[in-house]
């Protein structure tokens, strides 16, 4: 019998302990993963287990053959930087904004959380109804306004239906980061900007050489979390134009789906989500340790 | 290099002022220490001089320059702050060369003012370090670098040595009291350890409750304290104090110690109470001869010097918040000490002689507290 309060064989004791979670974590996370890797080299149809199929590489070379897939990288590439970098934007300066002392600030910052709160489906369904080609409230407006003289193809325009999509997305997603960087604002020491105060640094100066360095690791995972969520991000794009019109919309997630339920190719659906998958693993794994490196 | 006056400085936070009718004069090239307990307004009085806090009312003169309503960058001062608040992004070098970048100085000229201020400080090996990978004095000097490199006409510190053990400590003291004696620029120095002050300061400002108490040079504040709260502050172990009656014999007052009597500096014509607030130094008092006798309680052994414990006299206790300084005070409101260097061996229970020299006696009134005192001139026999 092993006596588990011995120095020596106490670390064995929480691995003892642990290990009920880590099979239970394997099992939800990793298997999946290998389920669909596993369909991704086999040609099936229909995601049958337990019918023997033999491995081939076939999935990946119609994916890199075809023109399907490298759109989807050109559209998800254009909005991960769309989204990403107008997100960052508005919600650095929306932090900034709410970081003030004034009054109605909790107010304000409940406000600026205000879209991060609402259902996905629900925010964009609302969205899909105002902007709606013919009865939508936002060609309406910018009809009255005169600022256009006929109404926008939302749905049928490829840069229209795409910066739609964008839009509503930057809508949804700033106010995390917003949320984040405010957090990040105030853990800033006070006298950092007393000092360079005391430096002679003015206001731009501070922002440049002392608010954004500061903040860098949080924008670094700020931008990582936006950028797997567009990635992955399924129900906005869906709702909104269904990837449409002729592909312009459709990202990697959308060309999974649509591969896997809509052609039911689901090996080659499961290997655009497997390049996918690497994709963001690289991406992130970049992102984290370039930012995380600039202050700690 | 420059003169600061600050002129009738008041500052409220919404109800609460915080400093009070702060006056004060400081000479081109003085150490001049603010200190005082905590939360009496020396770092909001300091940050008002930086033009970190907005004053409440009055005006603040750097070099004859009125400064009142100008932004920190423009006051030409350099400050190090309690934390140091070093740019923990940045290498020492970009540290102490920042102030001048802002300032807009050429690359070549930062970088060999940085080189030669590294030099002085011992930082050379270090300029590409970040902050972070830095003892807790080596960051100390980095932010003291990064003031002296602008050759400000004031620097100003908020307690930068309390982040530091005690041995380091002294040895920065020493350090930047060379320091600005060689560059000759006016410091205003916030402490609020009297040790600290006294061994520093060309001039010292107490302060308590937002309320200047006294200036004046080390030597003009251990003798000659002008209230209570100063007596009490200054110095360690902290000044005796004890009640006792005011006897009068024509022109010459007398109190009593112990039973024993005590001929006063102070002039009869100046004590018109029946009682008043005594203090003495612990190393004032003298042991032997003809003096009050009292039982030792506690006797602490130093070597050659020991600090005997003893109760103050029946009746003479004398309590009251205004001594109740917050420095290394270990003792109770009823005992004194005093503080002897001889070879005589003590003990604890042993009953002494002790004598109060009459000229090491400060008198207090004992409703205002504050020091009286024989008026200068006036013969004393
Ligand atoms: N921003 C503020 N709002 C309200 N009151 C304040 C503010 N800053 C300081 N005070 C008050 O002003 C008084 C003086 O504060 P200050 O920081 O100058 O004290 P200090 O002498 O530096 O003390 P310490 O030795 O602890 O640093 C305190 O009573 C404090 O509570
Ligand atoms: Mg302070």
């Amino acid at each position: 019998m092993i006596d588990f309060s011995s120095p020596r064989h106490r670390s064995k004791f929480g691995y003892l302990l642990l290990a009920p979670a880590v099979l239970l974590m394997a099992l939800i996370i990793i298997y999946p993963i290998l389920l669909s890797v596993d369909i991704s080299m086999k040609d099936v149809r229909i995601a049958r287990i337990g019918k023997a199929e033999p491995w081939t590489l076939k999935n990946y070379a119609w994916l890199f053959g075809s023109e399907e897939f490298w759109n989807a990288i050109w559209v998800t590439a254009k909005m991960v930087l769309m989204v990403g970098g107008t997100a960052l934007v508005i919600g650095l300066a929306t932090a900034i904004l709410v970081n003030q002392r004034f009054k109605g600030r909790s107010l304000a910052r409940l406000f600026v959380a205000l879209p991060w709160a609402v259902p996905e489906v629900v925010a964009t369904v609302i969205w899909a109804w105002m902007l709606d080609s013919s009865f939508g409230v936002i060609n309406w407006a910018l009809l009255k306004s005169g600022i256009i003289s006929e109404g926008i193809q939302f749905a049928s325009n490829a840069t229209a239906s795409f910066y739609s999509v964008c839009f509503v997305m930057i809508w949804k997603g700033y106010p995390l980061v917003s949320i984040m960087l405010l957090a990040g604002l105030q853990s800033i020491p006070q006298e950092q900007y007393q000092a360079a105060e005391v430096d002679g640094a003015g206001v731009w100066q501070r922002f440049f050489y002392i608010t954004i360095p500061n903040l860098m690791p949080v924008i670094g995972v700020t931008m990582v979390i936006t950028t797997l969520w567009v990635f992955r991000d399924f129900a906005i794009i869906h709702v909104l134009t269904q990837g449409g019109p002729i592909g312009a919309t459709t990202t990697l997630s959308i060309l999974t789906f649509e591969q896997s339920f809509s052609f039911f190719r689901m090996g080659q659906g499961a290997a655009v989500g497997v390049v996918t998958m690497i994709i963001c693993a690289v991406i992130s794994r970049a992102l984290v340790s370039r930012f995380a490196n600039s202050v700690h | 290099m420059a003169t600061i006056e600050f002129n009738q400085i008041q500052k409220s936070y919404g109800g609460v002022q915080a400093i009070r009718d702060f006056n004060l004069t400081v000479d081109d090239g003085d150490f001049c220490v603010f200190v005082g307990p905590s939360g009496c307004g020396k770092s909001t009085a300091l940050k008002m001089l930086a033009g970190l806090e907005p004053t409440s009312g009055g005006e603040i003169a750097i070099g004859g320059r009125d400064v009142t309503d100008l932004g920190p960058g423009k006051r030409d001062i350099a400050m190090v702050f309690q934390n140091y608040a070093l740019y923990p992004h940045m290498s020492v070098r970009s540290n102490i060369g920042f102030g001048l970048k802002m300032h807009g100085l050429p690359k070549a000229e930062i970088d060999r003012k940085v080189a030669e201020v590294a030099d002085i400080l011992e930082l050379s090996d270090y300029l590409d370090r970040k902050p972070r990978a830095l003892s807790g004095g080596q960051r100390q000097r980095v932010a003291l670098g990064r003031a002296i490199v602008r050759e400000p006409s004031a620097f100003l510190m908020d307690e930068p040595l309390s982040n530091l053990d005690a041995k380091l400590r002294v040895q920065t003291r020493a350090e930047i009291v060379k320091l600005q004696k060689r560059l000759g620029v006016t410091t205003i120095y916030v402490t609020h350890d009297q040790v600290e002050a006294l061994t520093m300061a060309t001039k010292i400002v107490v302060m308590r409750k937002g309320v200047i108490q006294q200036i004046g040079s080390p030597e003009t504040l251990f003798d000659t304290p002008a209230n209570l709260f100063v007596a009490g502050f200054i110095g360690s172990p902290g000044m005796n104090f004890f009640r006792g009656p005011v006897e009068k014999e024509g022109d010459v007052a007398f109190t009593r110690f112990a039973g024993a009597r005590i001929k006063l500096a102070v002039p009869a014509g100046q004590l018109p109470f029946d009682n008043a607030i005594f203090g003495i130094r612990p190393e004032h008092i003298r042991i032997g001869g003809e003096g009050a006798e009292i039982g030792l309680t506690l006797v602490e052994s130093l070597g050659t010097e020991k600090i005997l414990h003893f109760q103050t006299p029946e009746g003479q206790e004398f309590n009251d918040a205004d001594t109740a300084a917050d420095h290394d005070d270990e003792r109770d409101a009823s005992s004194m000490l005093a503080r002897v260097i001889d070879d005589v061996r003590y003990a604890d229970g042993q009953a002494i002689r002790v004598h109060l020299p009459e000229d090491k006696i400060h008198v207090f009134n004992p409703d205002t507290h504050t020091a009286l005192r024989a008026a200068s001139g006036q013969v004393n026999t």
